[in-house]
Parts: C-alpha cells; sequence; structure tokens
C-alpha cells in the first residue's frame, strides 16, 4: 500500500540552532543589547561536555552529532557508562573516535522524523531514563536529535507520513450511564476502602483525580477516564496496580485482579450500544491510531525555560529547553494534569529551586532583555493581582511577573526606572477586555529601549510603558521562578497552563506570531477511511483532533484525501457529516452536520479537499485511550441516509398558580395623571412638576398590591399635598372645585358648621371617591373620616390663624387625594 | 400653622385616612365594571359623564364598545401605552426611561391599528406634528420627544405617522420597525456584538429570553468565534450551556451584521455590504470558530423544540438583513401569543393563571391574527375580561 508524504514546514529546527548555538557563543561576545535591528545571539548555555581529544570530525554532520547529540548524551544523559569506548554496541557515546560514535548513532538516528528515532523511542520506553520521567527523557533526547537533523536539513522540511489506518468497523461499546448506581456497588466502595488517603480532595495528601471522594457523583466523574468498560485489564485503575506498583494495599497483582474484576462486574451491567445500522458510516479510529501532528514551526533559538506540560503525571513539570540546568517546576496544592498537555492550577503553584531559577538571572543579565511566552487559560476573569508566570520573592520583591487583574494582562519587570516590585506596572487596555477566560497566546516583553510590551494572540496590545526601559542590574539572583501564584502565596492564578518558555531575547512581532499560529498541544491527524462507500481508492476524511481539554476533543481541518497519488475524482456529493463516538452518533456540538460539499480532486490542496473551516468540540467519554470515533454522512456518493427531524411534543398545560389579586395600585404616572384629573391642576404647573420629578421614582412602579409599600404612601402623599395646595391656592380652580366655598373666611367660620364643612367635603368626595359606585368606600366613612380631620385641625383654642381655612381645605383634600379611594384600581 | 407644619398636618392625614379606606368593598356592577375598565385602560378616572356612558354600554351587553369609550381617553395614550411600551426600550426594562422613537411609535401604530406585525419590519416612525413648533426628528439625538414628554402633549393627537427612511439615512431595505429606532439602537446596537438586540427583541415582542429557546441539539456551525468552546479550560460549559443560546441565537444575528450604534456620534450607522468589524471581536478565542461575511441570516429554531414556537410555512425561514428577521419573528404564533400575554398583564394586572385566563389569552390571539393584528382590540378585550365582578 502506497503512502503519501506530505511535506510539513519543520517544526523544531530551531531547537536545533538552538542547540547548536549553545556551544558556538561560548566562546562569543554578546554584542550590546537594545536597537531595533538587535542581531539575534545564541543562547549561551554550554552542556558540560567531556573533554573530547579524538580525532576530528570528519564532516560537517559529524560535528552536527556531536553539538547536538554526542556532548548532551556525555553531560546529561550519562550513556557513555555503558555504550561509551569498549563498552555496550552500540557505543555511540565513544569518546576515542566521534566518527566511530557518528557512525554507530547512524542507524539509530530518524532525521526525518527525529521523534521515531530509535535514540528517542528506547529512552522514552524506560531505558536507563536520566531523570524521573521517561517522557521528559524522551523529549530532549528528541531535542537533541532534532538539533542534529536541523544542521542537516536546515531550511529545507519535514515529511510526515500519513499512513493509512488499520480498517476497523466502528464496534459495539460499552458507554458510562449518567446513573452512578451500578459504580457505587462495584468499583467505588474498594477506591473508598484502599485510596482515600491521598485521592480526595479532605485528605492531607490530596491527590487528584479524587475518584475516592465519599460524594458518589465527583468520585464518579474522577474515576470514568481511569476505567476501561470495553476491557477492564486496560483500566489505569488495573494498570497502576498491577504494573506501575502504586500504593498497592496488599499484593499488587492481586490487588489489580480485584480492582479489575470489579471493573468487570461493573461492565458486565452495561449493555454495548450498538451502531444504528441505517447510518452511512466511515471506519473507526481513536486518537491514537492517528498520525503525530504536534507541534509547528516554533521560534526557540533563545528559549533558556520551556514547559510542555507533557508527563501528564506525578509533581514536576519539567524544563525541556534543553539549556542546562533544567529548571524543573515542582507542583504543589490543588492541581490537576490535562490530557493533549498541560497543567491546571485551582489553588497551588509550580515552583523552581531558588538555585535553578538564577539560570534566568545569569542568562537574561547577558542580554538584558527577555520574553515571557505563555498559552494560558484563566480560569475566571474575576481573579485580581492574580500571578501568572513570576520570577519574585514576594508581594513586593520581583524581578518579573506576567499576571492577571480581571479582564487585564499585567506585566511588571524590576528595572532602573521602576520600583523593586516592578511598579509601575503596564497592562492591557482596560476597556478591550483582551484577557478572555479561554485559551490565549501572551507574550511579556522587555528591552531596554522599547521597555515592557504586551501581545496577546500574535497582537499587541500594549506597547505603550510610560516609564520606558531602563537597565535589569539590579535583579535579584535570589528569587524563585514561580507558575499560577506569588512565591509567599498571595497571588493565586487559577487557570490552566498548556505551555510556558522564557526567551532571553524579544520575541519580534514577526516570530510571536509565528509561535501563535504552531499552537500549542498534542494533535493528531485522524483518516476515517471512506472507501467502501465510495469508487475512490484509499479515500479518507482526514480531522485534526486534539483533546482539548480534560473533557472534550478538537476536531478541526476537515479534509477528503486519497492516499492513492493516482487517484481522480469529481462529482461525488458529501453532506451533512456527524462524528460518532463508542458506536453512536453524538448528540450535542455537531458542526458538520450542515456541511454540503461536492468532492472533486481537482480541488486538492496541501492535505486534500478542505471541507470546511469550522472546527469543532465534542465531550470526552472514556477518555483518549478508549473513546472510539467515526464519521456518518447523510449524503455521500449514492449513499443516502434521509433524516427527519422528530417532531416536538406540545407541552403540557401549565399547572394552574395561586390565585391573585385582581386589583392592584395605580402606578406613578397614572397617579400623577390621576390627580391633575381630579383635581383640575395641569400636570405641568410648575409646583406639582416639580414634585412628580422629585417622588416620580419614589412611587409605585409595579401595579402590584403585594409590592406597596409604606415608603410608596409617603411619595403619593407628597404628591396630593402639592396638587391640593396648587388647587386651593389658585382662587379660579378652587371658586370651579369648591362652588360657594369662601376660603378667605375665617377658619371657624367656614367650618363651624357642617353646611360649612360639606361645601369642602362633599366635592372631594365627588371627585376622588365617584359616586354610585359600590367597589369605592362609602361616603359616609370618608365623610366621617374627614369632619374628624376638619375638627382636630380647627381646634385651635383662643382661634385659629390667618389662612388656617385653606390649610385645612388642602388637608382634607390631600387626605382624600392620597388615599385608596384614588391609589386602588 | 407654618407651611412645613401644614405639610405635615396633611400628608398624616393622607396616610391615615388611607388606612382607613383601603378596606372598600369590590362588589361589581356595569357601574363598577366601568370603573375598572377605564382605570385599567386609562389609568385615570372617568368623568361623571364618561362613566355613565360606560356604564350603559356595558348594561347592554356592549363591553368592547365601552372600552373602546376608555380608550379615548389622551391618557390611555399619554400614560398607558407609554409606560407599557418604555421598558421595551432598554436593557434594564426602566419604565422611567424618557419618551423616544420606540415608544412614539408603539403608540402610534396601536393609534393608528397598524398592523402590529410591521413593528418588527415595517419602515414607519411616528414623530410630532410640525405645527407643534418641537424640534425636528434627529438621528443623533432624542430632544423631540423628550419636548414631548416634559410639555405634556397629548400624544393621541400630537403624533404623525413617517417613514424611517424619509428622516434618516438608513436605506428602506434597511428599516426594520422598532429595531432601527433610535432608541432602539442605543440600546442595543451600542458597543457588544450586536446580540443584544436579538435577546432583547425576543425577550420583548415573543416573551421569551433566550434560557426558553435554547437548544443544545441545534448545529453549531454558524457561533462566531469569540464564543470560547473551553470557558476556563471547562469545554463542558460550552457544550452544556452556552452551545444552546448561541447556536440559536447566533445565526439570527447575523441579520445586524451592518449595523451599529456610534456612541460619540449618537447615530445608528449602516455599512450596507460590509460587515461591523464587532463581529470579529475576540475572534481569536476560537479561530476555528465561524466567521460573519454578510447578513445573511437563518431560523435554526424552525427545527428542535422551538418549532412549537409556530413559525410561518410560508416564509423561507432564512433570508439577509434585519426586515426579513423581523418578518420572520412577527409571523409566528409565539409573536401574537405575546402580545395577547402582555396586553393581559398590564389590564388585568396579573399573568394568566388559570384555564380560563389561558383561553382568554388565546382566544385574544386569535382576534390580533384574524383581525389585522390590531393592539387596540387586544386591550378591549383584556379589559372587557377582566372587569370584575
Amino acid at each position: 500500500m502506497k503512502q503519501q508524504s506530505l511535506n510539513i514546514a519543520a517544526q523544531t529546527l530551531s531547537r536545533a540552532r538552538n542547540l547548536v548555538a549553545l556551544v558556538a557563543t561560548a566562546v562569543l561576545v554578546s554584542a550590546c543589547s537594545g536597537g531595533a535591528e538587535t542581531t539575534i545571539n545564541p543562547v549561551t548555555s554550554v552542556p558540560d561536555a567531556t573533554n573530547y581529544n579524538g580525532p576530528a570530525p570528519a564532516t560537517a554532520d559529524v560535528q552536527a552529532y556531536k553539538l547536538n547529540v554526542w556532548d548532551n548524551i556525555q553531560a546529561e544523559a550519562g550513556c557513555g557508562d555503558c555504550h561509551g569506548t569498549n563498552g555496550q554496541v552500540p557505543t555511540f557515546a565513544r569518546t576515542d573516535d566521534i566518527n566511530l560514535a557518528y557512525e554507530d548513532s547512524n542507524p539509530l538516528a530518524n532525521l526525518a522524523t527525529p521523534g521515531d528515532s530509535r535514540l528517542v523511542t528506547k529512552v522514552g520506553g524506560g531505558h536507563n531514563c536520566w531523570l524521573s520521567n521517561d517522557a521528559v527523557c524522551a523529549d530532549l533526547m528528541e531535542t537533541w536529535v532534532t538539533g542534529w537533523a536541523g544542521e542537516l536539513v536546515a531550511g529545507g522540511g519535514r515529511t510526515i507520513d500519513l499512513a493509512p489506518p488499520v480498517p476497523r468497523e466502528p464496534g459495539s461499546s460499552r458507554n458510562f450511564p449518567v446513573d452512578p448506581t451500578l459504580f457505587a456497588t462495584t468499583v467505588h466502595p474498594i477506591l473508598t476502602q484502599y485510596c482515600a488517603g491521598c485521592h480526595t480532595s479532605s485528605s492531607a495528601n490530596a491527590q487528584s483525580p479524587y475518584f475516592a471522594e465519599a460524594d458518589l457523583g465527583t468520585a464518579y466523574d474522577a474515576a470514568k477516564p481511569k476505567i476501561a468498560l470495553d476491557d477492564p485489564s486496560n483500566s489505569r485503575l488495573v494498570l497502576r496496580l498491577g504494573s506501575e506498583f502504586h500504593n498497592c494495599w496488599g499484593d499488587c497483582q492481586s490487588d489489580a485482579a480485584a480492582m479489575q474484576a470489579a471493573i468487570q462486574d461493573m461492565a458486565n451491567g452495561i449493555s454495548p450500544t450498538q451502531v444504528d445500522p441505517t447510518l452511512t458510516i466511515s471506519r473507526a479510529l481513536t486518537i491514537f491510531d492517528g498520525v503525530a501532528a504536534s507541534g509547528g514551526n516554533r521560534y526557540e533559538a533563545n528559549a533558556i525555560a520551556t514547559y510542555e506540560f507533557k508527563s501528564g503525571q506525578g509533581t514536576t513539570a519539567f524544563d525541556t529547553s534543553g539549556v542546562s540546568p533544567a529548571m524543573d517546576l515542582t507542583l504543589s496544592g490543588d492541581y490537576d494534569w490535562v490530557g493533549g498537555f498541560g497543567v491546571t492550577i485551582r489553588e497551588g503553584r509550580a515552583q523552581a529551586r531558588t538555585a535553578d531559577s538564577r539560570k534566568l538571572f545569569d542568562m537574561i543579565q547577558q542580554t538584558g532583555e527577555y520574553s515571557i511566552e505563555a498559552w494560558v487559560v484563566p480560569a475566571n476573569v474575576v481573579q485580581e493581582e492574580s500571578r501568572i508566570v513570576s520570577y519574585s520573592a514576594g508581594a513586593t520583591s520581583r524581578n518579573f511577573t506576567l499576571g492577571q487583574t480581571l479582564y487585564d494582562y499585567t506585566f511588571q519587570n524590576r528595572s532602573s526606572v521602576t520600583d523593586a516590585n516592578g511598579m509601575p506596572m503596564i497592562r492591557t487596555p482596560m476597556a478591550d477586555e483582551v484577557l478572555q477566560s479561554t485559551l490565549q497566546h501572551v507574550v511579556a516583553n522587555f528591552d531596554p529601549v522599547n521597555g515592557r510590551s504586551l501581545y496577546v494572540n500574535g497582537v499587541l496590545v500594549q506597547g505603550n510603558d510610560d516609564v520606558g526601559g531602563g537597565n535589569i542590574s539590579e535583579w535579584d539572583d535570589t528569587y524563585a521562578f514561580v507558575l499560577g501564584n506569588e512565591v509567599s502565596g498571595d497571588g493565586q492564578f487559577a487557570g490552566t497552563f498548556r505551555f510556558v518558555s522564557v526567551h532571553n531575547r524579544v520575541l519580534t512581532e514577526a516570530q510571536i506570531l509565528q509561535n501563535f499560529d504552531a499552537g500549542v498541544g498534542e494533535k493528531f491527524y485522524l483518516l476515517f477511511g471512506v472507501s467502501h462507500l465510495i469508487d475512490v481508492p484509499e479515500a479518507y476524511v482526514l480531522f485534526e483532533v486534539a483533546q482539548f481539554d480534560n473533557f472534550g476533543y478538537l476536531f478541526s481541518e476537515p479534509h477528503f484525501i486519497s492516499l492513492d497519488q493516482n487517484a481522480e475524482w469529481t462529482g461525488i456529493p458529501l453532506q451533512g457529516m456527524r462524528v460518532g463516538i463508542n458506536g453512536r452518533e453524538i448528540e450535542i456540538g455537531q458542526t458538520y452536520r450542515t456541511l454540503d460539499v461536492m468532492l472533486d480532486s481537482t480541488q486538492l490542496q496541501e492535505l486534500g479537499q478542505p471541507l470546511t473551516e469550522l472546527g469543532a468540540v465534542f465531550a470526552a467519554e472514556q477518555g483518549p485511550e478508549a473513546d472510539e470515533f467515526f464519521l456518518s454522512f447523510d449524503v455521500l456518493g449514492d449513499n443516502a441516509n434521509v433524516r427527519l427531524d422528530p417532531v416536538p411534543l406540545a407541552p403540557p398545560p401549565p399547572v394552574d398558580g395561586d390565585p391573585v389579586a385582581d386589583i392592584g395600585v395605580r402606578t406613578f404616572e397614572e397617579i400623577d395623571a390621576t390627580m391633575s384629573s381630579v383635581t383640575g391642576v395641569p400636570r405641568t404647573q410648575p409646583d406639582v412638576r416639580a414634585t412628580y420629578e422629585l417622588v416620580r421614582q419614589q412611587m409605585p412602579n409595579s401595579d402590584s398590591l403585594q409590592g406597596f409599600l409604606s415608603s410608596h404612601q409617603v411619595g403619593i402623599s407628597q404628591l396630593a399635598v402639592e396638587y391640593c395646595n396648587a388647587l386651593v391656592s389658585d382662587t379660579t380652580l378652587r371658586a370651579n372645585f369648591f362652588p360657594g366655598m369662601n376660603f378667605n373666611a375665617s377658619a371657624n367660620a367656614a367650618y363651624g358648621t357642617q353646611a360649612g364643612r360639606d361645601l369642602l367635603i362633599n366635592p372631594i368626595i365627588d371627585a376622588v371617591v365617584g359616586t354610585g359606585l359600590a367597589s369605592q368606600p362609602a361616603r359616609a366613612t370618608v365623610e366621617g373620616e374627614l369632619n374628624d380631620l376638619i375638627g382636630r385641625l380647627t381646634s385651635c383654642g383662643g382661634g385659629c390663624e390667618a389662612g388656617r381655612t385653606e390649610t385645612v381645605g388642602i388637608a382634607a383634600c390631600s387626605a382624600a387625594l392620597g388615599s385608596a379611594a384614588m391609589l386602588v384600581q | 400653622m407654618n407651611t412645613i407644619q401644614r405639610c405635615k398636618s396633611a400628608l398624616l392625614a393622607a396616610i391615615g385616612l388611607t388606612a382607613v379606606l383601603a378596606s372598600a368593598s369590590a362588589e361589581a356592577g356595569p357601574r363598577e365594571q366601568a370603573k375598572r375598565m377605564h382605570d385599567r385602560l386609562a389609568g385615570v378616572p372617568p368623568t361623571e359623564a364618561v362613566l355613565d356612558a360606560m356604564e350603559a354600554e356595558i348594561a347592554n351587553g356592549n363591553r368592547t364598545g365601552a372600552a373602546e369609550i376608555a380608550m379615548q381617553n389622551d391618557e390611555f395614550y399619554n400614560v398607558t401605552l407609554k409606560n407599557f411600551v418604555t421598558p421595551w426600550t432598554n436593557r434594564d426594562g426602566d419604565v422611567f426611561a424618557p419618551l423616544n422613537d420606540y415608544t412614539a411609535t408603539v403608540i402610534g401604530m396601536i393609534r393608528d391599528d397598524v398592523p402590529f406585525t410591521e413593528v418588527l419590519s415595517g419602515d414607519i416612525l411616528y414623530v410630532a406634528d410640525s405645527s407643534l413648533g418641537l424640534p425636528a426628528y434627529s438621528m443623533t439625538d432624542n430632544r423631540l420627544y423628550e419636548e414631548l414628554e416634559s410639555r405634556a402633549i397629548n400624544l393621541q393627537s400630537a403624533l404623525v405617522r413617517t417613514t424611517q427612511s424619509a428622516v434618516t439615512d438608513l436605506p428602506p431595505n434597511a428599516t426594520a420597525g422598532v429595531m432601527t429606532t433610535r432608541a432602539a439602537a442605543e440600546a442595543f446596537f451600542i458597543a457588544g456584538t450586536n446580540r443584544a438586540m436579538f435577546r432583547w427583541t425576543l425577550l420583548n415582542h415573543l416573551c421569551d429570553d433566550l434560557e426558553q429557546v435554547k437548544d443544545v441539539t441545534r448545529p453549531p456551525d454558524r457561533i462566531r468565534q469569540d464564543v470560547t468552546r473551553s470557558p476556563g479550560g471547562d469545554s463542558r460549559l460550552f457544550l452544556n450551556n452556552c452551545i444552546g443560546c448561541h447556536s440559536v441565537m447566533d445565526p439570527m444575528t447575523q441579520a445586524f451584521a451592518y449595523y451599529n450604534f456610534n456612541g460619540e456620534t449618537g447615530r445608528i450607522e449602516y455599512t450596507e455590504g460590509q460587515v461591523h468589524p464587532k463581529y470579529f471581536n475576540n475572534d481569536a478565542n476560537f479561530p476555528f470558530g465561524y466567521r460573519t461575511p454578510d447578513d445573511s441570516w437563518e431560523n435554526r429554531m424552525r427545527q428542535g423544540r422551538n418549532a412549537l414556537l409556530g413559525w410561518d410555512d410560508t416564509l423561507p425561514g432564512t433570508g439577509t438583513g434585519a426586515k426579513s428577521m423581523g418578518q420572520e419573528l412577527a409571523a409566528s404564533a409565539e409573536f401574537a401569543q405575546c402580545q395577547a400575554r402582555k396586553v393581559f398583564r398590564n389590564v388585568c394586572l396579573r399573568e394568566p393563571v388559570d384555564a380560563s385566563d389561558r383561553a382568554q389569552v388565546n382566544s385574544m390571539v386569535t382576534s390580533l391574527t384574524t383581525g389585522g393584528y390590531r393592539l387596540k382590540q387586544s386591550f378591549a378585550e383584556a379589559a372587557s375580561y377582566c372587569i370584575g365582578d
């Protein structure tokens, strides 16, 4: 079967240049930094290579091997202990003749795909890894081999072979039930009995994932990725005991068997999901059946510390820059590793030893400039003064800090023009809300001329450093490098780190954009076979698939491709593509179900015929090792699967609510209009208008009786007084409203008789209460109240003062006008 | 007694009398029913003559006739309708907001019995009669309407109908009823992403918030790049929540791709054929998301559970621009149901609570849809139903 080689831009050539540069720089003195046209000087760390006194390298390639691989495996990896002169074959680490070592190393290296080199896979498989993590040894070895390859193929590219996957039908698969009852009776008891010492959030030695939590739901969610329902023996919960001897409570094999039996019991209780036979489906793949597409063409020539968070377990985040000394970080607190490379810190930090951190001081002091680069996912946009990447000693002492405050990234750098805390800081513009709670690429640059600047997602968002550059000679070499918090613990940043690198040169805009475009995380090309559906040999729908986070997969870059270079096709319809997982179509997130394209071999680009630029996110179910994907099509070629959206059922009629009052109160403007209508005083009367504006928002804005407050009544009464005052004070209005009433008479004369009082009371009641309305208060009751009021107000002892007649009139009017007789509707 | 003491006396008296009078009887004959009907429709009590006339109509079994008398009162327009509409014109649902072109246009449409379906699509605007000597309509300020209000000018007689395209620089095809009024633009097109216009239109004219129409089963292919698919590093949040609203909303909001409200100039902007940059805000949040190419929209609510909202089968469910999207919304059964419910709530002072109330609302919907979408008819029917007994 043929394979089509696709020429992909070299992703790691820069590493090669980096490592070569390490040695070269040992004899170079870096030029003064600053200025627009700064020449890139190489990193100045030198591996502590064994002195070599043998024959000179015969070719440039031998020299490249020596500089990039041989020096490192002598100094760091210690391969020479066994594979040295007269040692075990192959003697690729021999010290007597570099040319012979080179010859022995050639079969062990794949310079086209360094990651596939025997040198890499061997240490990655656990063969005398000199560090605590095999994957990190493999990464370092790959870095060295890539450096060698980079010298060889500088300026060119590397090839990736899109190998056809083994055809496999989507199998029936067991899926986790929503209800955790089965888990509760099988696996959970073992976990809570034997694993609760660490894997609970309340443990003194709390280690996530918290699958031994007493809370069933929490434990179930945490345990799912560790359980392989279709192959219990392959569950991490089993392997961890049986193969990795992780905290067994008795004999590891017996413990593993007990765990496997419990998982098997659980699996037996779940019916496998069968693939719907009516679907038009592709062949099936897991994510690891794909071709690795990790990384891109990153610019890393001056990276002096790099964290890719690949190890996925343990308490160490390894510095894989290849620049000695390795500034590994120790994780502490509440954190979780993230699938597809990354670590989430909720309440904790990742901190380097002070002695290792000195690497930053030494190497940045040499250049006077640096760049902090990070792919991060802030957990929220409410945290303040949070340290994302920091090289500091506490809340007020630092060399540099990239931080978060709400929607802003902040950047502090200690220099000759700032204080010891790097203040004043720069921050991204507040109004732009640049920081989002999503994966973002952030670069903080400092150089002595331009000072500080911040780039987010490849774009310069803050380039103005008001205090300018300055020098960093005041930096303190006793500080520690830390991610996710201040070293003193009072600057917690909750979020996910997918990648962090510190460079001892500023990254240029082009380099920043290059690194942003390269992306982050582990990616695979998945080839879903469809040749059985259409008459095209070796036909596939290609996706780039990545673990998006711990809970989902990202599918992107869909292409149609044939690995048969001679194949041609045209006019093949492809419509309505859905992604399936573990035997069934996924319900949520089907971006491609609206796809409608015509396949044509004349449309081929680098990865085949692009189907759309859109990506899709799907929920993870059993974890990347177990989740099996397939595609289904509404139409592909002559295959059609007619779908009809189900007709939704009408909801049942709502349940009757509690009875509610069928009366209410007038609202603010209704009250104003009503008072105007009742008294005849225009709403625009200046005093009335002024009072209305004053109390407008104090009066009810809802007609609900239940919402009526005493403060509302006070506002209403104020307005009533104002209307009545305007009415009684206006001789024309009052003459019309109170016919026969003499407001110029004394109070005792005006209100001394019932007939006199009635001249005041009756018009008020007629206007406010109305006549002949049983729904209003009884006329006699209102009359009684107003009579009593008048009586009280005219009991002046030795005679009322002048003006009391009007006052009483206003009071009686206001009492009625501001009452429920007016208010209730 | 000085002025303060005078006021105090009056205030205390008023408060005391309120407590006494709050326990009034609520028995209802035709006269009491007429009083309530007038109170509810006009917001003010009737004059004796009007009350007598309405009482007579009700006694003769003509409740609608009585309601029509009540709606002749100026305050039906100046107070009831103004306060009915004003909360729709701002994000806070603030009833104290100033009179504006959105409110005035709805009042005018109801007064003139303009089919209310045009409220989201018509080239329609109500301004003040030029004889009143008020400022002319301005695209950049609200002075005309604020003066109308501050001078307490009678809206029933003052408002005259015109078109948006006549007094603004919007071309006729860019007008979309109240959605393209200055007040709506200022509230919902300002800054942001223009999703606000869809959300508040849905809220105010279909009586549904996004929570009610969210549907996680719709394809997310039209969700824009600014919506993170992994909020805080957890894609479950997107797949369980965000996707439900955005898969419905984003394909509709695309209809507003050429609109913006410029906060500095204070005017609505329409750039035909040119998607406003706000549609590309935060486009690095999810680069594989949808990138808006034009103002074409698609109603994804026609499938799935939102099919129950009753979409008009004679319309295509897709189109370009705000006008056709407004027509799509206003032609739905949910739109008519919403108008009826809003009127019921306004007149009866409660939401429909039982089968009888719901039947009344349905009856009002039928009248509305078969009677030319005259909202005055709905007010009359609600007032007749909640007349009291």
